[in-house]
């Protein structure tokens, strides 16, 4: 009972902390503006011309879409520990009777939370724009639900990278580039194996790791079981780091 | 309540705390004193659990720091050097969320969060914004936030930083006012609060405990005596302090002139003899006339610049016997 009220405080706090930060709203805009234009961008595409795509799968494949995912992860986990650390609250929050691992879980689902809520007027476009037109041709409702499914998957994935770059740097600035670097190599990582000369079979299993593979695949409405176990575990590993770092740090000063 | 054996702390292959051992009982308000950077901050954020010791052994209220952290943060009161607070949060709701994470239950929580407000006197900016509030402000939150949760024990790093006088005289006085029921461990460089407040006192330096004790017993024992202020002028006056010098409780002498050919010596005299009427017998016989004599018991500033003065002539005679 207590463990589980101490969790639900620090995860209230947690997210306070982000929808009382001038920055979460920074975030908000910038999200909403740049699917905007990705979205419009996809109605242009379709305006009067026969596509093999549907409006969800251009707009995840946008090159609008992929800004979004560079800005947006690093901006989002940068403070959760770098933040603490500069201004010493990080001493009374630990010192306080609390696990590592409910401090990590706490900022990690506040954050997963708050990615969340980024997410929903998104969708709300392609509800918007069904309401408007009147359309059932531009998109299948089961590729607007993988396409979620995917977005939570990528999240969960991401925001443990920057959990973990926030956890090993005590500057918001190194914290956001060094998770920005890890964000950016690992969404691009099939792209950048196209360029590199490497065997077919190497290519082929680089591709399981490759975002812009599984956005392109989820986004056609397809659920592939593969991706989901590996951001899910990855998700795991990746938080398991975070909190080996956080105890690990302990021994310095 | 506090029980520290051999504790030590390397930070890239230099000792910051250097094997360490002390206690502190129920009840007992015990104070550090040291400069800056002896240790004392490094030292409580191990005892906090904070930081990890690289040796030793730290046990709190029975619980092994390293072993059984949580249990051990229980019964921990801490506040930082600097107080870092969150400055987006108002004062009560600080309070509160500090309490309920500290596993204060809900049917007390509002009841010790209003309590310890008032104690600290943060209550009339309770509805303020943190980062709005002044300096003074901030330590005392910080002191009510150790105090939320009732801890049996209070680490608490320069508690009276950055505060005015009558802030000062408030805080110790809540401090004062655990003694008995809460142990209290504090850190200052201030030795007049030591003399205030602590019932014991710890001298750090460079890591190291150089002297232990209650404040006025540690005066006697160390072999710093008195020091005595001494004022005559007349004939021989040039030769006085020559005179003196050869008194034997007197160790050292330092003479300046005043106006109107009066002379000013400050002596040294050894712990417990009292050289005043051989002294005068001095003065007399190098025919001056005395218009001050008195003798004033070491301060713990004197023992304490004594102890760090001795360790800072150290690397200086170790190349000569070298050579």
């Amino acid at each position: 009972m207590e463990p589980a009220r101490r969790f639900l405080i620090l995860l209230q706090r947690e997210l306070a902390s982000f929808f009382f930060s001038p920055m979460a709203y920074f975030i908000l805009a910038m999200v909403m503006g740049l699917n905007g234009v990705a979205f419009r961008f996809a109605t242009a595409l379709m305006d009067g011309r026969v596509q093999p795509h549907s409006l969800v799968s251009l707009t995840f494949n946008s090159f609008w879409f992929r800004m979004i995912f560079f800005l947006l992860f690093p901006l989002l986990t940068m403070r959760l520990f770098a933040e603490e650390r500069k201004m010493g609250t990080f001493e009374t929050l630990m010192t306080a009777p609390v696990r590592v691992s409910e401090v990590v879980l706490s900022k990690y689902l506040a954050c997963l939370v708050f990615y969340g809520a980024l997410w929903v007027p998104v969708l709300g476009n392609f509800m918007l724009f069904r309401m408007l037109t009147g359309s059932q041709a531009a998109f299948a409702d089961g590729a607007l639900v993988s396409s979620a499914l995917l977005l939570l998957l990528l999240g969960a994935f991401n925001i443990a990278l920057g959990c973990l770059a926030s956890a090993l740097s005590r500057n918001q600035i190194v914290a956001a580039v060094a998770g920005g670097t890890l964000v950016l190599l690992h969404f691009f990582l099939g792209f950048l194996a196209g360029f590199a000369k490497v065997s077919p079979e190497v290519l082929e299993r680089v591709q399981y790791f490759s975002s812009l593979d599984h956005i392109n695949f989820f986004a056609q409405g397809l659920i592939d079981s593969r991706p989901v176990v590996y951001y899910l575990s990855a998700t795991l590993f990746l938080l398991f780091l975070t909190h080996q770092a956080i105890g690990h740090r302990r021994g310095g000063l | 309540m506090i029980q520290v054996q051999g504790l030590t702390k390397t930070y890239r292959g230099r000792a910051v705390v250097d094997d360490i051992s002390f206690e502190a009982g129920r009840g007992e308000i015990v104070g550090f004193l040291g400069p800056n950077g002896a240790g004392k901050s490094t030292t409580m954020r191990i005892l906090s659990g904070f930081l990890l010791p690289t040796a030793g052994k730290v046990e709190i209220a029975g619980h092994d720091i390293v072993e059984e952290s949580l249990q051990a943060r229980r019964h921990l009161g801490y506040m930082p050097e600097d107080v870092p607070l969150y400055p987006e949060m108002r004062v009560e709701e600080y309070l509160r969320y500090r309490a309920g994470i500290k596993g204060v239950s809900r049917e007390r929580l509002a009841g010790r969060v209003h309590e310890n407000m008032e104690r600290c006197g943060v209550s009339e900016v309770r509805r303020k914004l943190i980062g709005t509030l002044s300096k003074g402000y901030r330590q005392r939150i910080g002191l009510a936030d150790a105090l939320v949760h009732d801890p049996s024990i209070l680490i608490l790093d320069e508690p009276t930083n950055g505060l005015d006088p009558n802030q000062i005289r408030s805080v110790r006085e809540i401090i004062r006012s655990l003694a008995g029921r809460h142990t209290v461990l504090l850190s200052t460089h201030i030795l007049a609060e030591v003399e205030a407040v602590c019932e014991r006192v710890i001298i750090l330096d460079r890591g190291r405990i150089k002297a232990t004790g209650d404040p006025s017993s540690l005066a006697r024992r160390l072999e710093r005596g008195a020091r005595l202020i001494l004022e005559a002028r007349g004939a021989g006056v040039a030769t006085l302090g020559t005179a003196l010098r050869k008194v034997p409780a007197v160790t050292g002498a330092r003479e300046n002139d005043l106006a109107d050919g009066w002379r000013r010596f400050e002596l040294d005299v050894r712990g417990g003899e009292d050289p005043r009427e051989s002294l005068f017998r001095a003065v007399q016989a190098e025919q001056c006339t005395l218009r001050h004599l008195s003798m004033e018991p070491a301060t713990l500033e004197e023992i304490f610049a004594g102890l760090t003065a001795a360790e800072n002539r150290e690397p200086e005679t170790q190349p000569a016997t070298d050579a």
